[in-house]
């Protein structure tokens, strides 16, 4: 019966670019909230090991037969992408899942951050989750935990093409460039795989999905890579917390000057700080370049004003928040 | 506990929907507060509302948060004005504007500036588009600044300026001219061409002294120039007094067989006295009092830290005040015609040093975590706004006319005064007419709209962030000495939007920790009364002696409450006045042995099991970790933050505790008053909100009332069943069963009274305990006294509706089954709704499972009272079946040992039986339920907004809208201010979902009322907390016959009847022309009432547990 189902969406698989496809070794993929295996064929018919993650359990009969039928090619696993490392304490129960278990499962071991990707995911963000796993992975990403623990993985990702604009956005773009577009850039290389129009290419993902999309809207294949020299310089994992806080401040009021933020936390002489980093008194938040901010962040730290003021605290209480 | 009991009232009220939707019912309607239940749950809303010297109203629904939008921050008054707004002149919107420019000239008026004022006015009569925001009540205000300097060709002028935009002149305008030109006794031939001119615009000089609001010298000066032309005229007599036509209240109104209206224990000389020092402490606004914790000793460390502090404060006060003076300063040199500066004049109403006053004020009563912006601006807006009001009423006479007229009123209440049958609206109206004040006590209603009080409280708070600066060394030495900012602003994320805060800085928080001040500063509202309240005699006329006070609380920025209460015929607010005046008039004292028990607890580790919470230095202790927090790992950063989080929470509950232990210590040898006001429904609540009768079961414990009555024959008896009803034991038995059972445990009682905290503590197992150990003492001194029955008691003793919502469906509906579930019907135990719809569940599971259905199996022994109960209770209040499946789930889920996997069936399953279950029952109830609702579906997509009039004549509008947000751009923050706009569209879902529980809370006041106007009569005290209702134990009998007299009365008014004759008239009336498609309907609709039952109501009188 699953193949029957299958066969239906083929001709109306999204095409996944060949370069995409060249040189996988092995790939998660999850669907939300559950999914009939569009991406699985491509991916299995493309010669790959696959990880399926399947979170509704009425999906998983059909995909294990195929995992029985497909010796070792596919693994099944029943869990949500968008659960993976809750925050709650006490047993994970299915479907969330623990990235550790995932891993070990995957027989896949950590690899130093530098080293190649060790794993690609394939995916699609569903809108309404979507501005939310974006930040959960952001944070997952400085602090080098949850599936980042294991090195620079690769995120293969559909998401809409309004969140692709934040994403790559460019300062001075007043609605666009936002905390997000900085973290990311700084974070990872964004590159754009592929785009399809909603509007029938794509229709019953839409009818199964994404009830509230706008008509003419496109869904954005990107490739999330971790950059190799994000560890470098003052930021670490277990400081990087400080800097998502600094950004998201200084973006909460984009058309703030940059100095006045400064001196309202009362972190530093901003003047001469500014100074130093060459950037304009006058310089308003949205202006600064991704690359701006890490170095003000670096000046920041290394002048070691941070753990002496509020502003940790601060930092510590916005945790709260990331689990949301 | 009263702010989260406001919590679900407020949810009740403005969101009721909502809350019907999402489930979060926290159904207890009832103020029983299980606290130690619910207080986790609530703390959010705890944390938002214990800031004290907060402002009266409290439902703080305008939400304002930071905007991210980029606009151009800038302060200038609204220059470009759409055009569209102003064409549609019923806007909401376009009023805001207008209220905005009157605030403006009023102020001006004040500071008694007419050229200003004046250049203010041609601002806009000038420009063609700002012109037409401007009313005869613009031109108005300035002619009276231009009366008071007797500049007679410059209100001329003004009314030639009048009359070339094509305005009438009205007469306050003529009063204006009237005034000016009986200062300086000029020619009567003015006079006679002005009041011919009056005549001429179908005014009587009668109108002037019968309509206008006079201030100051103004109706002297008019009278003088009427009589230079006529020497011998008479000021027109006061209009006769109207008598409410209400059938519920012919008896209470008739002028025949009228009993005195009681006195209090009080001379005249006592009550005068005591009027004098509510005078004083209103005229200060604010009172600062010492808190409970004074009695602890002071440490070395304690003395240095205040010291530091005092230091600070006075440095603070000087750049505070250097940094206002300069801000106005450079405010004052923009040219007034190019871009005015609208907060000039609000920064000039006080003495600098009092705005400095009040800004300071926000540093000692921030906590360490912080306050939301927005909360801060208008909790500042508020208070220079107060402040500027009590000027005005001194000025303006107003208060001295109160002062004359309330030492004559005390004669109504004193003992020493003859006896007198006049309400106390009545008398205080014959008073007012007597000393020929005319309208003239109604002060003109002038409040600042919400945006203006946000804009100016964000100006001050920008002042103070920047001013305010501490040496970063002060408790560090080693680090180099740089000043840096006190305050500081941060932004909180949530998932889709952004708070801006402002937090202490940690050091400043260190010495306010450090120097633990015990004096609190309280604005004067938040106190009870230190004499009887001024009776209500029109919306806006009542309650407290200067702060205004409005008789309907409501939503920031909603007019249309207070639009409805002025239109309405004023006789037919008598009763809700009364009923008010008769609440407000009840005299309190404090139950002093348990006070000290509580303080002393509260002093020494708090005790969370009996509700007293423990200071912060009772806080779990965070492990001890590295001191670099970088090098935390996550779990260790988690276990930090769960414990700043439950500090943050202990030292909310803490602080409320605080506020109402302190303010209850403050008056604890006095006898107090809590003025009342009414929400939206008309359900009342006391005007003080951290200390007052609707509080948890701590507060309740320490309030007596100051009057006592010996306890009669029957008067032990009722203190016995009372108690029994505290512990939560012997529900299910009839009284005369808890009555033997508080005799077997006698001695048990006795030792609770004797040694409370040493003893063997039966009462701390009480599901109140406070209250249970009072009555404990009560009883225990009652039975030792010679005779029991002449015991002179002060004890409240209550009475609580069983499931009340429930109880006005059943009989609205006539239901029978529903009405003996109910204890309509009477029967000899009380029945148990609950239990019986979970009986009738389990019957049904039974079956189903016999059938082999298997979410039927899987339930088996799970189902019981407990997990029904939510779901009943809300089911009177809209409850969806969405939301009944989530209540049900979050029931199941507490049960350890369910399956968790069959969660979403079982809820299923089960809220599928309760409703059918109860749609059996309460058949006729569904039936009304769904009429309401469909009714109230079809006037909001009809764009109008529900509206109704409850039995007692109290005019009722949904005030729900489809929210639309402004942005205020602030220097420091853009907020984002969302308001319900009567422009708006109405919010269909919220009008429909919310329009039944309304519905019923009109009822349900309605009766409250009645019943208490009728204690009245009866000479009973009666106070209530929504449908529990309070009297002395002798009296306990005749008030149980009156409740349930009112409520026959009541439910034999024909109430499904009247609605639908009302709502037809007012929303299909055949005047309007085109029949649309959707008035058919709603005419169908509305014309169909449902039919009810044959339950006979007169039932009710011999029901013995409809209130018990």
């Amino acid at each position: 019966p699953a193949e029957g189902c299958e066969d239906d969406t083929e001709s109306r698989v999204p095409k996944i670019p060949r370069n995409a496809e060249t040189n996988l070794r092995l790939n998660i993929y999850f669907f939300p909230p559950s999914g009939p295996g569009v991406l699985t064929r491509t991916l299995l018919n493309a010669g790959v090991r696959v990880v399926a993650l399947e979170s509704h359990s009425a999906f998983l009969p059909n995909l294990q037969s195929l995992e029985n039928r497909l010796d070792g090619q596919l693994k099944v696993i029943y869990g949500d992408f968008f659960r993976l490392d809750p925050l709650i304490t006490g047993p994970v129960k299915p479907p969330a899942v623990c990235s550790e278990k995932l891993f070990e499962s995957m027989g896949v071991a950590a690899v130093p951050w530098r080293a190649d990707v060790p794993v690609k995911i394939f995916g699609i963000l569903p809108q309404k989750k979507e501005r939310n796993t974006l930040w959960r992975l952001l944070f997952a990403l400085y602090e080098c935990s949850s599936i980042y623990r294991y090195g620079r993985v690769e995120l293969n990702v559909f998401i809409s093409e309004k969140e692709y604009k934040v994403l790559t956005a460019k300062p001075a773009e007043v609605r666009a460039y936002q905390a997000l577009s900085v973290l990311w850039q700084v974070g990872c290389e964004i590159q754009l795989l592929h785009m399809v129009s909603i509007s029938y290419q794509l229709t019953w993902l839409i009818d199964l999905f994404f009830f509230q999309w706008l008509p003419n809207d496109h869904l954005c294949l990107i490739r999330l890579t971790p950059r190799k020299n994000l560890f470098t310089g003052g930021m670490k994992a277990k400081n990087s917390a400080t800097f998502i806080f600094m950004v998201k401040q200084c973006l909460a009021k984009p058309r703030s000057r940059l100095i006045d933020r400064l001196n309202s936390w009362s972190l530093y002489n901003g003047r001469k700080l500014l100074r130093e980093l060459e950037i304009p008194e006058n310089a308003e938040t949205v202006n600064l370049y991704p690359e701006d901010y890490r170095r003000l962040f670096e000046a920041l730290q290394s002048s070691s004003v941070f753990t002496e003021s509020w502003f940790h605290d601060e930092v510590l209480e916005s945790i709260r928040n990331i689990n949301f | 506990m009263y702010v989260r009991q406001l919590k679900v009232e407020r949810k009740l009220s403005i969101a009721a929907s909502r809350l019907a939707l999402d489930g979060q019912a926290k159904a207890k309607m009832k103020v029983k507060t299980k606290a130690k239940a619910k207080s986790k749950k609530n703390l959010k809303s705890l944390k938002a509302t214990v800031t004290p010297m907060w402002s009266q109203s409290p439902a703080g629904l305008s939400h304002a948060y930071a905007h991210s939008k980029p606009r151009m921050a800038e302060m200038k008054a609204p220059r470009k004005v759409p055009q569209k707004m102003l064409e549609d002149k019923d806007s909401n919107q376009y009023k805001i504007l207008q209220q905005t420019i009157l605030s403006n000239l009023e102020c001006f008026q004040f500071l008694q500036q007419p050229e200003e004022a004046e250049s203010f006015l041609l601002l806009h009569h000038n420009s063609p588009v700002k012109r037409k925001l401007l009313n005869v009540a613009a031109y108005n205000i300035v002619m009276r600044s231009w009366a008071k300097k007797g500049c007679l060709h410059r209100i001329n002028q003004l009314f030639s300026m009048l009359q070339s935009v094509g305005l009438r002149p009205d007469l306050d305008s003529y009063a204006a001219e009237l005034e000016c030109l009986g200062r300086d006794e000029s020619s009567t031939k003015a006079v006679q061409r002005c009041v011919q001119r009056l005549k001429n615009d179908g005014f009587h000089v009668d109108d002037l002294f019968q309509k206008c609001l006079f201030e100051e010298d103004e109706k002297e000066k008019v009278l003088r120039a009427i009589r230079m032309i006529q020497p011998n005229y008479q000021l027109p007599p006061p209009p006769s007094p109207e008598t409410c036509q209400s059938a519920l209240l012919r008896d209470f109104y008739s002028r025949e067989k009228i009993p005195s209206y009681p006195k209090l224990d009080f001379s005249a000389q006592e009550l005068r006295e005591r009027f004098q020092q509510q005078l004083k402490m209103e005229l200060n606004n604010a009172i600062t009092i010492e808190s409970v914790e004074a009695t602890k000793p002071l440490t070395p460390q304690a003395i240095k830290a205040r010291k530091l502090l005092a230091t600070l404060r006075s440095q603070w006060h000087k750049s505070v005040l250097q940094s206002l003076q300069k801000s106005k300063h450079n405010m004052s040199k923009v040219n007034t015609m190019s871009g005015y500066n609208i907060l000039y004049p609000y920064l000039c109403l006080l003495p600098d040093e009092e705005y400095v006053g009040i800004m300071l004020q926000v540093l000692d009563t921030l906590s360490p975590q912080g306050e939301s912006l927005a909360i801060l601006a208008k909790e500042l807006g508020s208070k220079i706004y107060n402040r500027y009001i009590t000027q005005r009423k001194l000025r303006s006479r107003q208060l001295e006319k109160v002062q004359e007229v309330y030492e004559d009123y005390i004669h109504l209440l004193a003992k020493d005064s003859q006896p007198n049958e006049y309400l106390p609206r009545e008398y205080w109206e014959k008073l007012v007419a007597e000393a020929g004040f005319g309208p003239s006590l109604n002060f003109k209603d002038c409040s600042w709209p919400y945006m203006l009080l946000l804009r100016l409280g964000m100006h001050l708070l920008e002042i103070l962030v920047q001013a305010v600066k501490v040496p970063r060394n002060i408790l560090n030495p080693r680090l180099e000495s740089k000043l840096i900012p006190v305050l500081y602003h941060v932004y909180s994320f949530r998932s889709s939007w952004q708070v801006g805060l402002i937090k202490p800085h940690p050091i400043f928080s260190q010495i306010v920790s450090d120097a633990s001040e015990t004096m609190l500063t309280f604005n004067s509202f938040v106190m009870p009364m230190l004499c009887p309240p001024v009776p209500w005699t029109s919306p806006h006329f009542g309650a407290f002696v200067l702060n205004d006070t409005k008789l309907m609380r409501y939503v920031d920025g909603a007019i249309q409450h207070q639009v409805l209460l002025e239109q309405c015929p004023q006789v037919n607010l008598h009763p809700v006045l009364d009923a008010l005046n008769q609440l407000g008039n009840c005299a309190w004292k404090i139950n002093q042995p348990v006070l000290d028990i509580i303080i002393s607890i509260f002093n020494d580790k708090g005790n969370e099991k009996l509700d007293i919470p423990p200071p912060i230095s009772e806080a779990p202790r965070p492990p001890v970790a590295p001191s670099n927090s970088s090098a935390w790992n996550k779990s260790q950063k988690h276990e930090l933050l769960l414990c700043k989080k439950k500090a943050a929470e202990m030292h909310s509950l803490r602080m409320d505790a605080l506020y109402k232990l302190s303010i209850a210590n403050y008056v604890r040898d006095k006898v107090f008053w809590f003025p009342h006001s009414i929400d939206f429904r008309g359900r009342t609540y006391p005007c003080p909100p951290y200390f007052n009768h609707l509080g948890n079961d701590v507060t309740r414990a320490i309030l007596l009332f100051a009057e006592g009555r010996p306890l009669g024959p029957k008067g032990l008896d009722w203190l016995k069943i009372h108690l029994i009803n505290l512990t939560g034991l012997k529900k299910k038995n009839a009284l005369q069963e808890r009555l033997e059972y508080a005799n077997e445990i006698m001695e048990e009682i006795l030792d609770s009274a004797d040694h409370p905290l040493t003893g063997r503590k039966w009462w701390m197992k009480a599901d109140e305990p406070w209250q249970a150990l009072a009555c404990c003492m009560e009883i225990a001194k009652a039975s030792r006294s010679p005779d029991p029955a002449a015991y002179v008691s002060h004890f409240p003793v209550h009475q609580d509706g069983s499931c009340n919502g429930l109880q006005h469906y059943a009989a609205l509906g006539r239901d029978l089954i529903g009405a003996v579930s109910v204890n309509l019907m009477p029967c000899n135990v009380p029945q148990d709704v609950y239990s019986v719809v979970a009986q009738q569940v389990e019957e049904f599971r039974k079956k189903d499972a016999q059938q082999g259905v298997k979410i039927a199996q899987v339930l088996q022994g799970f189902i019981s009272r407990k997990v029904v109960k939510q779901t009943v209770m809300t089911v009177v209040y809209g409850v969806t079946r969405y939301g009944g499946r989530l209540q049900m789930e979050k029931r199941l889920k507490e049960i350890d040992d369910f399956p968790e996997e069959y969660l979403w069936d079982a809820s299923h399953y089960l809220v599928k039986q309760v409703f059918s279950v109860i749609k059996e029952m309460f058949s006729a109830t569904r039936d009304i339920q769904n009429w309401l609702t469909e009714s109230a579906k079809l006037i909001a997509q009809s764009g109008q907004t529900v509206e109704w009039v409850t039995p007692l004549g109290l005019p009722i509008v949904q005030p729900y809208y489809r929210a639309r947000s402004t942005v205020l751009n602030c220097n420091m923050q853009n907020l984002s201010v969302k308001s319900s706009n009567s422009d708006q569209k109405p919010d269909t879902v919220k009008q429909k979902n919310a329009f039944p529980p309304n519905f019923i809370h009109s009822l349900d006041s309605t009766h409250m009322m009645l019943t208490a106007l009728h204690c009245l009569r009866q000479g009973l005290t009666f106070v209530s907390v929504h449908d529990c209702y309070w009297t002395h134990a002798l009296t306990v009998d005749v008030m149980n016959q009156i409740c349930r007299q009112q409520f026959v009365a009541l439910h034999s008014e024909k109430i499904l009847q009247d609605l639908s004759e009302f709502m037809l008239k007012k929303y299909c009336s055949p005047g309007r022309e085109t029949k649309a498609l959707w008035q058919k309907k709603l005419m169908e609709q509305l014309s169909n009432v449902p039919k009810t039952g044959d339950f006979n109501l007169k039932k009710v009188m011999e029901s013995t547990y409809f209130f018990s």
